[in-house]
């Protein structure tokens, strides 16, 4: 249990207000384009427009001879330094400007550098490209055809196929098919999107020729990463390189990968000797940099006729555009996609994922979901419902039948996973009492007695979240760790910096309240700082919901190492033994005599005025976190959808989201996040898909395609929480930033379909859209 | 590149001016001649908000302006907002409310909020979704931006209009 | 972008005036507004471009037009236009097959286009396509009525004079919101 501390302390469990907010809501946020340096001059990438094409020349005579332009860099210019490529974050390289060909529509061909950014929006203009167009693949289906041209010249094997990977008991699940009662299966797609933050992708590269430093403004979750990335592969001393990520609007996932436009930038400041800023617009952002999900999944589930379910067979073909830039752990080409055995507990399962080569954007980032775990949570949360359907079985009583033990964790999944703990039938009960399921099932009745439309989708999900313990888990080789420093000051107050990268999750205040609730300062008189990566100690970053389970834990054990030598100081102070004192948050005080003791801030100004003899003066400590597992966090969403049979257009009337993420540290941030990422799932779930046509012509292009809900659309979401904590976090928590982005596309469809079901309809893929809706009703026959 | 011409707009209360070109947006005025980066570039259709300021009491999206057009004009933006070093109702709400997360869309729900109370000063919970609609937030929800405003008009009716 | 359009216009010359008209490509170019035949290659093909402005996208293409088929009997031609956009902004193709056919006064044509579109354009979709088509094609009737009312006059420059920028997105903005087609 965790003592609580005072308001004024302000430590875990405590909705403080977010110390960050000051200068946003003044208009003082300090974002990468913000950033103005004397001298500064800026960046356009030319683009192409072919998805595949021969680059047969590029003339720049014309935009060079532009008035203001300083430079036209193109990829020849960057092979003669050995940059025209440049490594993926997954055993891939990736072009940073195109060399002999282009192999997606908004490819990066060249790179204007001009005095203001009108000029060098003009120059690109003049950049003549000529181009050989070749013939485009799109489908991710006709990859491995024969028939199909082969995208990358570059690979030593020719072919589009990228990876294969499985995971699980072949034969055993093979078995437990054929010998099945049921068998269910979907077909769903995950279909193309992007995490679009408000605030798109750039930089501020500025290499100071009179120091030999290149300090570089960056869109980045992973700072001390991409410091190392840039180090390595552009050659430049580590120690000359600083990254800040100073505010950053949004991340999502998308500003975890390095973009070509950081490295065009870089390189011409280091060939201006000026600070070269580059920003690029919403279109680039939608067009070119990482996007989400494209996995095209087929699940089957093996089941007793009374609905135990037996088994488990996946096999996915993952589309990774171009190239493979996916941001993931190395030993994991389909990221933690095997925890798709969901919240469930049976013994056997096989998942198998192909990657291919299309002519699209590169990459296949986790947008909030920690390594493809929406996708895993969505194709089994779908799958149980088509075996429910199956068996005519209530969903509900079906996931409940087949929910994991509480006794069993931590549980070992049938694909090899180590849940460490979980309660998902109290966290479901919940749900389902809040919304009156009973009475929603009744009501449904009855609206389909009337001919009306109206569904209740449930989804139990299982997040797999805090990558994680280093003898499994690496980035581009970096293992993920993370990391805390703290330093107290005379007067009681601290500083303390990490190595992660707040993207608006509330690090200012969270890391703070941590802080408070292990030493009992006040959280008020707790500076945080992230993002520089001259001071802050080494991380991974943040993305994954990674921060609380490993830099948290980081924070929590670097203020216990704190607090062991200020209980030294007290032992001093107080002329006793250290087995004599008794700690409660703020103060240390000899067991018995309550009036014998020190305040951690009187504690603080003694390691400065008052040290005991041999002891090192000062008060501060790092840690370097190896979380030794994930953790898990869990939930149930309910959704309550009505159907409007004239437009097909879907209503969200209810919608449900209880969370388990263990120990909370700020309620009121943890309830802001739910209410975000299902936002971002009802996007997913109804109007977003990055889609292109048999030319590969891009056509979620921009805003006027691709949809993000307003106000209007998005519903009032009810949330709630039971308390299960990890047994392996210092503090208990699991992180929860990602879960309602990974638990409520299935609890949307889910409810579509539950909507329609009575009419035969089994599945529709995302986004569902009125058309798809009115579609399918009129082939029901049933538009009104 | 047409020549540059003179614009003259009363920025937050102070006379501003400049030589413009005539394709410069409103937008990159303010960030970039003003040096008022409280405004945001978010999108390239006009459609996410992020720009938004008040010219001569009306909302509008800095990005789809340009700033000779609002040669005479008057002009407020988020830096606008506080009096006196107090926060405007609103800036308090979206902090008591916790209206905000990454920070990227909050001057231009502000503004937009801003906009919306002063035509009507008792807003129930839809004509505040509708008064931002123009306005794309990717980390709230709108949930919480929803309470700030209402923080925001229950203040001002209680301790007079601003 | 694969779109097909389909357009029928009527004219009120004999039916022989028209087809001496519409199997003359340098002709038929005066009246596409933005387009020009710069050269003859051989009997059946010609170079030439086409300026197409839509909002703030420019898109100049240069590319063939090829006579695939020129059947006098049946009044019924068939042409391969291929272009690049000089700047690299994408290429359009357009197989284009007319038929005449005249009742006594009048005489109607039927045009049915496979337009193909790669690049900047064709992310702005059918429907903005669709609609710039629609509103190029407006023109191009008004231009053949013209000519061919003028036929008898001084011969033409081979140069059709392009709608202005504002124009065409105007009137495709119009009608992408009243939807008065």
């Amino acid at each position: 249990m965790i003592a609580k501390t005072s308001a004024e302390v302000g430590g875990m469990g405590h909705s403080l207000k977010r110390k960050e907010d000051l200068r946003f809501i003044r208009g003082k946020g300090n974002y990468v384009d913000d950033v103005n340096l004397p001298n500064m001059v800026y960046g356009h990438l030319v683009r192409s427009p072919y998805a595949h094409a021969r680059l047969k020349s590029i003339n720049i005579e014309k935009a060079k001879a532009l008035p203001g332009v300083l430079a036209v860099i193109t990829g020849e210019d960057l092979a003669k330094a050995n940059l025209a490529w440049m490594p993926t974050l997954f055993f891939d390289k990736q072009m940073v400007l195109a060399t002999g060909k282009v192999l997606f529509q908004s490819q990066e061909v060249a790179f204007v550098v001009a005095e203001d950014r009108y000029t060098a929006a003009d120059a690109a203009e003049l950049v003549d490209v000529e181009y050989e167009e070749l013939p485009v693949l799109v489908d991710p289906h006709k990859s491995l055809d024969p028939s199909s041209p082969i995208l990358r010249d570059d690979r030593e094997q020719k072919s589009n196929h990228i990876f294969h990977w499985e995971v699980g008991d072949k034969q055993a699940t093979d078995k437990a098919f054929q010998g099945a009662d049921v068998k269910a299966r979907v077909d769903a797609v995950f279909q193309r999107c992007h995490p679009a933050p408000l605030e798109t992708c750039g930089c501020v590269a500025d290499h100071n020729p009179a120091t030999g430093r290149l300090t570089i403004y960056l869109t980045s979750q992973a700072p001390h990463a991409h410091r190392t990335l840039f180090a390595l592969v552009g050659g430049i001393p580590e120690n000359n390189i600083r990254v800040i990520s100073p505010d950053i609007g949004g991340g999502f996932g998308n500003k975890v990968p390095i973009y070509p436009g950081y490295v065009c930038a870089v390189v011409a400041s280091l060939t201006l000797g000026r600070p070269v800023k580059w920003i690029e617009s919403r279109s680039e952002n939608l067009q070119s940099t990482g996007f989400a999900r494209d996995y095209h999944m087929t699940a089957e589930l093996a089941a007793s006729k009374d609905g135990k379910i037996q088994a488990l067979r996946v096999k996915t073909l993952a589309d990774h555009g171009a190239f493979n830039a996916a941001a993931q752990p190395t030993k994991f080409p389909a990221g933690l996609f095997s925890v798709c055995t969901g919240a469930y507990d049976y013994p056997s399962a096989f998942c198998e994922v192909d990657g291919v080569y299309t002519n699209k954007a590169p990459g296949g980032i986790a947008y909030r979901c920690s390594f493809r775990v929406t996708e895993a949570a969505y194709l089994i949360e779908r799958a149980v419902d088509v075996l429910a359907q199956e068996l005519k079985i209530d969903p509900a009583d079906l996931r409940r039948k087949n929910f994991i033990a509480p006794s069993k964790f931590p549980y070992k999944s049938a694909l090899g996973w180590t849940y460490d703990s979980g309660n998902y039938e109290p966290a479901m009960k919940l749900a389902l009492d809040k919304v009156g399921y009973a009475e929603l099932r009744k009501e449904q009745e009855e609206k389909r007695q009337k001919g009306e439309l109206m569904g209740i989708g449930i989804s139990s999900f299982v997040e797999i979240v805090g990558a994680g313990p280093s003898h499994t888990f690496d980035i581009a080789g970096i293992k993920m760790f993370d990391s805390c420093e703290i330093r107290i000051h005379p007067t009681g107050k601290g500083i303390c910096r990490m190595g992660t990268k707040s993207q608006g999750q509330g690090h200012e205040t969270t890391y703070a309240q941590i802080v408070a609730q292990e030493l009992g300062i006040p959280a008020a008189d707790i500076t945080v700082e992230e993002g520089d990566t001259d001071t802050a100690p080494y991380g991974l970053g943040t993305y994954a919901s990674r921060s609380t389970p490993v830099s948290g834990a980081a924070t929590a054990m670097a203020a216990r190492k704190i607090r062991e030598k200020a209980k030294k100081i007290a032992a001093h102070l107080l002329e006793c033994s250290e087995a004599d004192l008794e700690w409660e948050p703020g103060k240390f005080f000899v067991k018995g005599t309550p009036s014998k003791t020190k305040t951690i801030q009187e504690i603080a100004f003694a390691a400065y005025t008052n040290h005991p003899q041999g002891m090192e003066a000062g008060l501060e400590a790092v840690d370097y976190y190896d979380p030794p597992n994930l953790t898990f966090p869990f939930g149930t969403y309910v959704c309550v959808v009505d159907i409007d049979k004239g437009t097909g257009e879907v209503k969200v009337r209810r919608f449900v989201a209880v969370d388990d993420c263990g120990n909370i540290i700020n309620p009121m941030i943890v309830d802001g996040q739910v209410h975000g990422g299902l936002t971002e799932g009802l996007g997913i779930a109804f109007m977003q898909l990055i889609d292109y046509d048999e030319n590969g012509n891009v056509q979620g292009g921009s805003f006027m395609d691709y949809l993000l809900p307003t106000a209007v659309e998005t519903p009032h979401w009810e949330t709630d929480k039971t308390c299960t904590p990890s047994p392996h976090h210092p503090f208990g928590a699991k992180g929860v930033g990602e879960s309602p982005n990974v638990g409520s596309p299935a609890a949307f469809v889910n409810a579509v379909v539950d909507a329609l079901s009575h009419l035969g309809v089994k599945h529709i893929d995302m986004p569902i859209t009125p058309w798809k809706v009115w579609t399918i009703l009129k082939e029901k026959g049933v538009v009104s | 590149m047409a020549k540059k011409q003179l614009v003259h707009i009363k920025v937050n209360g102070r006379d501003r001016e400049a030589m413009v070109e005539p394709r410069l947006l409103l937008v990159h005025f303010i960030r970039e001649v003003l040096e008022l980066t409280g405004t945001h570039v978010g999108c390239d259709t006009t459609h996410c908000g992020a720009c938004t300021v008040v010219l001569d009491g009306k909302t509008v999206k800095s990005c789809t302006l340009f700033a000779v057009q609002a040669d005479g004009s008057e002009l407020l933006t988020v830096e606008g907002l506080m009096k006196d070093g107090k926060l405007h109702p609103l800036q308090e709400g979206f902090k008591e409310e916790h209206g905000l997360q990454c920070g990227f869309c909050t001057p231009g729900m502000l503004m937009s909020s801003y906009a919306l109370l002063q035509k009507n000063n008792k807003p129930n919970e839809e004509d505040i979704r509708w008064g931002i609609s123009g306005n794309l937030c990717r980390c709230t929800g709108y949930q919480n931006i929803v309470k700030a405003v209402q923080y925001a008009a229950g203040k001002m009716a209680q301790g007079g209009t601003r | 972008m694969a779109l097909r359009i389909e357009k029928t216009l009527k004219v009120n010359e004999p039916i022989e005036k028209v087809w001496a008209f519409l199997s003359d490509p340098r002709k038929v170019a005066t009246c596409v507004p933005g387009a020009k035949i710069t050269e003859q290659i051989d009997e059946k093909t010609y170079k030439g471009s086409i300026s197409v402005k839509v909002g703030p996208i420019v898109t100049d293409y240069k590319g063939e037009i090829q006579i695939v088929r020129l059947d006098a009997a049946n009044h019924e031609i068939e042409l391969l236009g291929k272009g690049q956009d000089v700047r690299g902004r994408g290429s359009a193709a357009m197989n284009m097959t007319g038929k005449l056919r005249s009742d006594d006064r009048m005489t109607e044509m039927t045009s049915v286009s496979e337009v193909n579109v790669v690049g900047i354009l064709a992310q702005m979709g059918a429907r903005v396509i669709t609609e710039v088509s629609n509103i190029m094609f407006g023109e191009f009737t008004k231009n053949f009525q013209a000519k061919l009312q003028h036929e008898d006059e001084a011969p033409s420059s081979g140069e059709g004079k392009p709608i202005s920028a504002t124009s065409l997105a105007w009137e495709a903005g119009k009608r992408l919101f009243h939807r008065d087609s």
